[in-house]
């Protein structure tokens, strides 16, 4: 016999997708359109900039492409982007090496341990300007401690940011310990998801805490490495604000890495329109850059975009 | 025997029937590790609380001292009774409450759609929002303020806690977290009935209390801290933030340094304060392993 | 059920958002309404408030805002935000050497005419300020604030080391001679300091060791720089001997040149090249000190004033002639006096300098005496063209390298006269 209830045709494919779809579609645009508003629109904006020739007060005329013409053939520019290279090989390792290794540490049940977190993130909280003043003394020639300490154990006393040459890599570490508080922060909440028993069955099996660290633990927080490997990635490329509240980007341009460099193209040499073309330069390579470690992350498997 | 201690003895659990006093637990080992770090970490905000109980020519001397030698409050009592720092004080409050409920409301189940839903279009918006993080905040200043003021809100307070009500950084961290969620919860509640939105937020909201109170210290940290966007939009002293009020203090050729270290000092202690008592969200609670079974 | 507070928070969300945009709209106001940035702080923004207050009282017409606007660093950076929305103010202090560049806008006019109908005696004021506040044929605002650089020195430590006190006739030899008396390495003593942050503070100061002996920064068509020649070399070169071969002069890299003064005020430097701003702060580390001109290279002490100014913006012809108007009055003589007596900043105009009123500066302001009357000093300006402060830059960074011993201040000057003839080009 023929079952009395006919079945309806069955919808179209995106027609069965629509429900789907425009949920998530109205979970994604609110957060979207404020992101993508305040911050998308200024990239457009930047590009256009990038094509003229202005100083921000007086008429500006388009150029073209004549403004990235004139950054390839710029030997200040070029040197800009070469210590931007330095500093982010030399504070992207250290600081995610370390936020993991500090979460790992903080990730304890022993006294008082709620206030060590704070400890850590304290650095994280303090503004540039604040952090620059503090290092500067710090770091003093004449009566700064770590020249003090150092002049103590019988070693010459070093001129620290005074020096072209030590300058740029000196403000690696002072940019690790105020950022690594957010690394921290997110490898602490990962590590709070490393499957328990995972981590049991491998202790009972004998492993070492090291054994352990690198099976159970550094896999699973695999995405927040890439994630805070990433982000830190693209700090280090666009580290601007101790650089300038320390040194304004010196010894002898020696701390002039590429924002400090387009700032002083924009702001102080009032030429806006090459200012946003370093912006916007800057702004493809990051694109490139992480794209290339997201691929990579990808291509391993690591559950990532 | 009590039935609870043969119950005990049953299950062959440790605990004694009859309780004893507590064995006092030897401290930790870890604290010779973590004590000096932790002082490397604080020790130049210590001098900059410090600093705040001297006075301005007291820090600015060579060799610049410690200890305050005669401490003194001179640069509290410049900020608090000499300027408006109750307005500042209350518009950084509204700044950073509105970005952070903002962010705690919208950031989160964007994320969760970009994790766990399949939409047209995902890809590309993912991909534009990360892009948004690439262009450095100084050199957008201009064109943030060309909008607005097409929009007329340049020098108002929503003008301040407008950049931070979402961020695709807290998109992306909720992301990665959700992406790490075993699906079997979800799938779970869905067919016992729940919809999307009801899996969301009975069920999955309460297991990313870590990830949440992540993105909700960020955005306090980012908020209370803002210097740029005010500086640039606000011109009437009434919508000063804390940021901002510091500014007063810092002239062509003379800072208050105490009135600088003073207000520094109150203005950190408040997010210091936010973190250490949200900080135990970032440990999970036992919850997680239960639903595992 | 959990979604209503979700639901409350949201609604409360575009509440608290709907009504602070509604309540952001400002009212219109009868009188003419003109707004100044003065970027003042501390003590000064007090004094600049008072007098604000007493000429809206004097001058029912015109309600003057005064307010902060931004710090004078990044002025020039908020007025390039604001200056095509419509929301720019009516007058901003811009540094001096930013005047050129912002002079470009279309808001920026000529207010000769209306200094000429309000009747201020435009050419009272001393002359490094009237040039600054011009540009071209346009007058585009009023000197806002004035000084100059001298020499203040420290009496206790001279006194110490055995040297007397500098006499107005004196030589960059007997400064350098003088300086290297002074150091005293195992205290921790310089003879004296230069900032070399490469900011205009590194730049200015080696212009009126160029002017004094004849010199110019530019050619007369202020496109081809000569500070390069002789002159600028022979200045250079002394700073250079005196850091790196007597090892008396500090070269300070702090931004503002914060650790040089600081090394002054706690008597770790002997003497120290600074404008009237510094002795309050001087003062206040209880620092018994001398002031004295510039030395000479054996004719002129000239010495280089770097007026800031208040640029008027326009916005109608009743905003700007009120802007004027306020401008006017706040330089004449008895407000002039009161600013000065309340800041510590120098007279703007000679008539200011005249009247009896100044005793009580003088004595308030131990020394200042000196840069006053050192004002009569100061004939050149700065360059007012639009690539000054890119010049300024290569220079300073010339000036760094060479006290950093990293390059002859021959060679250093001449990349940055490369620089800078680029830059006016």
């Amino acid at each position: 016999m023929a079952s009395i209830a006919r079945r309806q045709p069955r919808p179209p494919a995106w027609r069965r997708a629509l429900p789907e779809n425009l949920t998530a579609w109205s979970f994604v645009l609110p957060a979207s359109l404020l992101v993508l508003g305040l911050g998308f629109f200024p990239v457009i904006w930047s590009f256009l900039l990038s094509t003229k020739s202005s100083n921000g007060f007086g008429p500006e005329h388009g150029v073209g492409l004549a403004n990235y013409r004139a950054l390839a053939h710029d030997p200040e520019w070029l040197a800009a982007v070469s210590r931007s290279l330095k500093f982010t090989a030399l504070y992207v390792p250290v600081t995610v090496l370390l936020g993991l290794g500090l979460a790992l540490l903080l990730n304890q049940k022993i006294r008082f341990i709620g206030f060590y977190r704070t400890c850590f993130f304290v650095p994280f909280v303090a503004s540039a300007a604040a952090t620059g003043v503090i290092f500067l003394y710090v770091l003093d020639p004449q009566y700064g401690i770590v020249d003090n300490v150092i002049a103590w154990m019988g070693l010459s006393r070093q001129q620290f940011l005074d020096d072209p040459d030590q300058a740029l890599f000196l403000l690696a570490p002072i940019y690790t310990w105020t950022a690594v508080g957010f690394d921290i922060l997110i490898y602490l909440a990962a590590l709070q998801d490393v499957p328990q028993d995972q981590h049991e069955a491998a202790r009972i099996d004998g492993a070492g805490r090291l054994a352990v660290f690198w099976h159970v633990i550094l896999p699973a927080v695999r995405p927040i490495t890439v994630l805070a490997v990433v982000w830190e990635t693209i700090n280090a490329l666009q580290f601007f604000d101790i650089a300038w509240a320390t040194k304004r980007g010196g010894p002898i341009d020696a701390t002039t890495v590429i924002i400090v460099y387009g700032y002083k193209l924009g702001f102080v040499d009032g030429e806006q329109g090459l200012g946003a073309a370093v912006a916007c330069v800057l702004f493809l390579a990051i694109v490139a850059l992480v794209l290339m470690q997201v691929g990579y992350a990808r291509w391993r498997k690591l559950d990532v975009v | 025997m009590s039935s609870e201690a043969l119950a005990r003895r049953a299950t062959g659990t440790l605990e004694r029937a009859v309780p004893r006093k507590r064995k006092r637990r030897r401290p930790s080992a870890w604290h010779l590790l973590l004590a000096p770090l932790a002082l490397i970490f604080i020790f130049p905000f210590l001098q900059m609380v410090f600093a705040s109980f001297m006075t301005t020519s007291e820090i600015n001397a060579y060799p610049p001292a410690l200890f305050p030698h005669h401490p003194s409050l001179a640069g509290y009592r410049t900020v608090l009774q000499e300027s408006d720092f109750g307005t500042w004080f209350l518009n950084s409050v509204i700044v950073t409450s509105v970005a952070v409920a903002s962010q705690l409301l919208l950031c989160p189940i964007a994320g969760y759609a970009f994790a766990r839903m399949r939409f047209i279009g995902t890809r590309p918006l993912q991909l534009l929002l990360l892009t948004t993080v690439f262009i450095p905040p100084q050199l957008l200043m201009i064109p943030v303020y060309k909008m607005y003021a097409f929009f007329g809100i340049v020098g108002t307070i929503p003008s301040l806690f407008l950049p931070w009500m979402a961020s695709a950084i807290s998109i992306f961290l909720m992301r990665q977290f959700f992406v790490r969620l075993p699906k079997e919860i979800e799938e779970a509640a869905m067919i016992d009935g729940c919809s999307r939105l009801g899996v969301f937020v009975r069920v999955l909201l309460p297991l990313m209390r870590p990830a949440l109170a992540t993105i909700a210290l960020l955005t306090v940290l980012n908020a209370w801290n803002d210097f740029l966007w005010p500086l640039i939009s606000v011109t009437d002293s009434r919508n000063y933030t804390l940021q901002l009020g510091l500014l007063t203090y810092q002239g062509q050729h003379h800072t208050e340094w105490a009135a600088v270290m003073a207000t520094n000092v109150m203005v950190t202690l408040p997010l210091l304060a936010v973190f250490l008592l949200g900080q135990r969200h970032f440990v999970k609670s036992l919850t997680f392993s239960a639903v595992k079974g | 059920m959990k979604k209503i507070p979700l639901i409350v928070a949201a609604i409360a969300l575009v509440a608290l958002t709907a009504t602070s945009v509604a309540t952001a709209r400002p009212a219109a106001g009868k009188p003419v309404d003109i707004t100044i940035w003065h970027a003042q702080t501390d003590a000064a923004q007090k004094a600049i408030h008072t007098l604000v207050t007493q000429f809206n009282k004097t001058h029912p017409g015109i309600v003057v805002n005064d307010q902060l606007g931004s710090n004078g660093d990044e002025m020039v950076q908020k007025l390039q935000a604001v200056i095509g929305s419509g929301n720019y103010p009516d007058i901003a202090y811009v540094y001096g050497s930013d005047v050129p560049n912002v002079s470009q806008s279309s808001k920026v006019v000529d207010i000769s005419k209306d200094i000429k109908a309000t009747g201020f005696d435009w050419n009272s004021l001393y002359e490094a300020g009237r040039k600054t506040a011009t540009v071209g044929t346009k007058v585009v605002g009023f000197p806002a604030v004035i000084d100059n650089l001298a020499v203040v020195y420290n009496k206790k430590l001279l006194k110490a080391a055995g040297v007397a006190p500098p006499k107005a006739s004196w030589t960059w030899s007997d400064f350098r001679a003088m300086a290297k008396k002074l150091t005293n390495a195992s205290k921790d003593i310089y003879g004296t300091g230069f900032p070399i942050s490469g900011s205009e503070d590194t730049t200015w100061r080696l212009w009126p060791m160029i002017w004094q002996q004849g010199g110019e920064i530019l050619d007369p068509t202020n496109k081809q720089a000569l500070f390069g020649g002789a002159q600028g070399v022979k200045a250079l070169q002394l700073l250079s001997d005196m850091t790196l071969k007597d090892k008396s002069l500090y070269a300070d890299q702090t931004p503002d040149s914060q650790k040089m003064y600081g090394l002054f005020d706690s008597g770790k430097m002997a003497m120290v090249v600074t404008g009237p701003w510094q002795l309050e702060d001087i003062q206040g580390h209880h620092i018994s000190y001398g002031v004295q001109v510039l030395p000479s290279f054996g004719g002129s002490h000239e010495t280089i004033s770097g007026p800031d100014v208040y640029m008027v913006f326009n916005h109608s012809d009743a905003r700007r002639k009120a802007a004027v108007t306020f401008l006017a009055w706040l330089h004449q003589p008895a407000q002039d006096l009161q600013w000065d007596l309340a800041t510590s900043n120098l007279p703007l105009s000679a008539k200011t300098a005249a009247l009896p009123g100044m005793s009580q500066f003088d004595a308030k302001f131990a020394g200042i005496g000196l840069f006053v009357k050192n004002l009569a000093n100061a004939h050149h300006i700065r360059p007012p063209v639009t690539g000054y402060t890119q010049l300024s830059v290569a220079v300073g960074k010339a000036i760094a390298t060479s006290l950093l011993g990293r390059g002859s201040p021959k060679d250093t000057l001449a990349q940055a006269a490369k620089a800078a003839d680029k830059a006016l080009s």
